[in-house]
């Protein structure tokens, strides 16, 4: 049977794999082992050198690129890393793991877009790695798996809080009774197949439940341990010496490789190149922002302009690519005299806050107050250097805080799909804009 | 029986008789005063909104002291519990809770523009469904339900939800108002099975089918639904005695199976609208006090002991309001 470790590297046959290492300077230098075991996995594409893995930082460094191009690229290889499925590369696997996690969560913490690819990396290889596995051994490993994680009888969801909260997992996802998990068979028809009228229990209780959620949960769990090992790393190279420069240049080309990744394919957003602040583009506007410039009822008015439309605004003129960048700024650091501010930015959310009805500071002047406290001016009238700093720039609400805060304003159109934030909509439809008249330019040049 | 469109605001003359004749501090439900010193209170004077934040109280006769002695326009408490309430810091855990606003609820009968007994009712007809769904599905008990004066508050001590943050709370949210349309085809050794939400009786498909029936039963020839247009609303009402009956295959035949999921779409999305999502993610949220008066129309906010029979028109109106002269 496959090992263990092989889909849960902080499984404790992983941790004896990790011990077994030795001398930690060996990641760096050329392994033969390694690379036979590439060569001789089975599909494997071999016509340039630079496909092969040739130390364990390599590998490490493979299997990111491996996530970001099949995520990205149209035209993914999959023979390029067929060593990432096969078993005999195990032990060194393994130890790549562990490299990535430590370097991400040394050089940027575990809120880190590096982090964040570094485990979902790993969710995605556990998802192909099981898919390459006969029935019998996937449903062996998996439930071997999480035996170890959790007793399968009598769970309660609430178990599993830190995944619905990190939205790895949906309630909706599981078949909930009591506030208890149902996976065992047995227990779903002594519970619901009462209740089945005119189909097949057992049938459905595959279809519905089956090896289906047990491989989710696994899968989860296996991400949330990465996640929390990547913050105990971080943690921990806080307070003790300086962190290993073989990690720290590790945690760099991973870096690079996304950055590559943006450059060649874009990232997350779909669009390629980075995102530079211009003048703002109101037809490239979401069907959400488009909404609340035209005007809000009484009711929603002031989460609208002020927790939504203000953060939106601001960002989209000042700061387009705070979610690729994911460095915290100050509106200062982007428009030193306060200018653009001024001139562009509240003028557009002043109009829109006169267009609601009633206007929204007739009635309520002090949420002018507001409005500056959300751009990170303090509570204060004015937007003033000065006070800069007393409150925090907010970031653009997410479309899944749009629904929850202000959910007439989600009225998606077929640019939403796969648009998790309406900055990232908007930053797409700048790209396609200039895209455009970029091919309609060459034409006329032809 | 007093009619709510009668309930003008009451006078401050009225509050201090609420508070000094009526009123009792026994009337606070224990979940409160146990934890009195833990909590945070807000009180509004004058009618403008809750803005003497941050008292605390000590004990409960503190508070029936003050509550005596300033007769407030509104009273609230925090859904927090913390370790030092008058700063608001060191926040220990918090109130699951739903609110569930007559006025604000998408799909009304009554077509009134404030608040009436229909429309009470169908906010009392959603309370009920989300508390089985909070019991059955969940697992959650120690539940309390509120009569807010204008609608119901669903307020959950269960300590296995009373320290998840503001994104547990909302996809707890979604899971009970049925906010997604549930997928209709699985898995099944290699091959695909079609199962829709209402041949599942269990889960949150069958959850996602009880708060769709509302919404249908609820629905009228005005009623806008995202991306469904005024035809589709008009067959979904002509056939929408189908599902009284749960006749659902019927339902989405007559319907076709396209224009079904396009309705289904637009339901999901309005039933986010069922309770007030913010209050629900908010953890340091100040909720009207139960037993205190609502001023505005009138009526003491209440503890609802029985859901079946509760009448806000029997159990939450003030003895002066049947004093009135006029």
């Amino acid at each position: 049977m496959v090992s263990v470790a092989f889909i849960n590297p902080l499984s404790d046959e992983g941790e004896m794999i990790v011990r077994e290492l030795g001398n930690f300077e060996r990641v760096l230098t050329d392994n033969d082992d390694l690379m036979q075991i590439v060569t001789e996995s089975h599909s494997q594409e071999l016509s340039d050198d630079s496909l092969i893995p040739k130390n364990y930082v390599d590998l490490a460094l493979k299997r990111i690129e491996w996530y970001s191009k099949k995520k990205n690229d149209r035209n993914f290889d999959y023979k390029q890393y067929d060593f990432l499925f096969n078993p005999e590369i195990n032990k060194f696997d393994v130890i790549a793991f562990y490299l990535l996690c430590q370097a991400v969560g040394v050089k940027y913490g575990p809120n880190s877009r590096e982090s964040r690819v570094v485990v979902e990396s790993q969710g995605k290889l556990i998802e192909n790695r099981l898919g390459k596995l006969s029935n019998t051994e996937r449903y062996q490993v998996v439930t071997n798996i999480l035996n170890s994680l959790i007793s399968t009888s009598h769970i309660k969801w609430t178990f599993f809080e830190d995944l619905v909260s990190t939205k790895k997992l949906k309630l909706q996802d599981l078949i909930l009774d009591k506030g208890e998990i149902i996976l065992d068979k047995d227990d779903f028809l002594l519970r619901l197949s009462h209740k089945i009228k005119g189909r097949n229990p057992e049938k459905m209780y595959e279809a519905l439940i089956g090896d289906r959620i047990k491989e989710l949960l696994m899968i989860k769990m296996v991400m949330q341990n990465t996640e929390d090992y990547i913050l105990r790393v971080s943690e921990k190279s806080n307070r003790e010496i300086e962190p290993n420069p073989i990690l720290l240049e590790l945690a760099d080309k991973i870096s690079e490789v996304l950055a590559a990744s943006v450059q060649s394919y874009g990232y997350g957003g779909g669009y390629g190149g980075s995102v530079k602040a211009s003048a703002l583009n109101p037809k490239a506007f979401p069907p959400c922002v488009k909404k609340v410039m035209e005007g809000m009822k009484s009711g929603g008015r002031n989460d609208a302009i002020i927790m939504f439309l203000t953060p939106f605004i601001s960002y989209a003129r000042l700061y387009p690519s705070v979610f690729s960048e994911n460095v915290t700024k100050q509106i200062s650091d982007v428009d030193p005299t306060l200018l653009i501010v001024q001139n562009e930015v509240l003028p557009l959310i002043f109009g829109a806050a006169e267009r609601c009805s009633p206007p929204l500071f007739e009635d309520q002047p002090q949420d002018k107050v507001n409005l500056n406290a959300k751009l990170g001016f303090g509570m204060h009238q004015n937007p003033e250097l000065k006070n800069e700093g007393e409150t925090t720039w907010y970031t653009p609400m997410s479309c899944e805080k749009v629904k929850i805060h202000l959910p007439s304003l989600c009225k998606p159109d077929e640019n939403c799909k796969k648009i998790g934030n309406p900055l990232s909509y908007y930053n797409r439809m700048i790209w396609k804009v200039k895209k455009e008249s970029k091919s309609e330019s060459s034409d006329k040049d032809r | 029986m007093v009619k709510i469109a009668y309930l003008t605001p009451a006078t401050p003359e009225e509050r201090k008789r609420y508070y000094r004749e009526e009123w009792d501090i026994k009337l606070i439900p224990d979940y409160i005063t146990h934890s009195i010193q833990e909590r945070e209170f807000g009180f509004d004077h004058v009618g403008r909104g809750p803005n003497d934040r941050y008292k605390v109280f000590r004990t409960p006769e503190l508070l029936k002291r003050f509550l005596k002695v300033r007769t407030p326009f509104a009273a609230y408490c925090s859904v927090a519990f913390y370790d030092k309430p008058r700063r608001r810091d060191k926040w220990t855990k918090a109130e699951l809770v739903f609110d569930v606003d007559a006025k604000d609820i998408p799909i009304r009968t009554c077509g009134c523009e404030g608040v009436c007994e229909i429309c009470l009712n169908e906010a009392l007809e959603i309370v009920s469904g989300i508390l089985d769904t909070l019991k059955g599905d969940l697992g959650l008990d120690n539940i309390h339900i509120v009569y807010s004066g204008r609608g119901y508050h669903i307020r959950v001590l269960d300590n296995n939800v009373m320290g998840v943050d503001s994104d547990v709370r909302s996809q707890i949210v979604k899971y009970l108002v049925g906010a997604d349309v549930p997928k209709n085809e699985y898995s099944l050794d290699y091959e695909k099975v079609s199962y829709e939400h209402f041949v599942i009786p269990f889960g949150y498909p069958n959850v996602f089918t009880a708060r769709v029936k509302y919404s249908i039963l609820h629905l009228n020839k005005d009623t806008e639904l995202d991306e469904v247009n005024k035809k589709l609303v008009k067959d979904i009402i002509k056939h929408r005695h189908l599902i009284e009956d749960d006749n659902w295959g019927m339902f989405k035949n007559k319907i076709g199976p396209q224009r079904y999921r396009k309705a289904m779409n637009g339901i999901a999305s309005m039933n986010m609208s069922l309770v007030d999502a913010k209050v629900s993610i908010d953890l340091k949220r100040i909720l009207r006090l139960p037993s205190s008066l609502h001023s505005m129309v009138s009526m003491k906010c209440t503890e609802v002991k029985n859901i079946e029979t509760f009448d806000p028109f029997k159990e939450a109106v003030p003895k002066f309001v049947y004093e009135r002269k006029d």
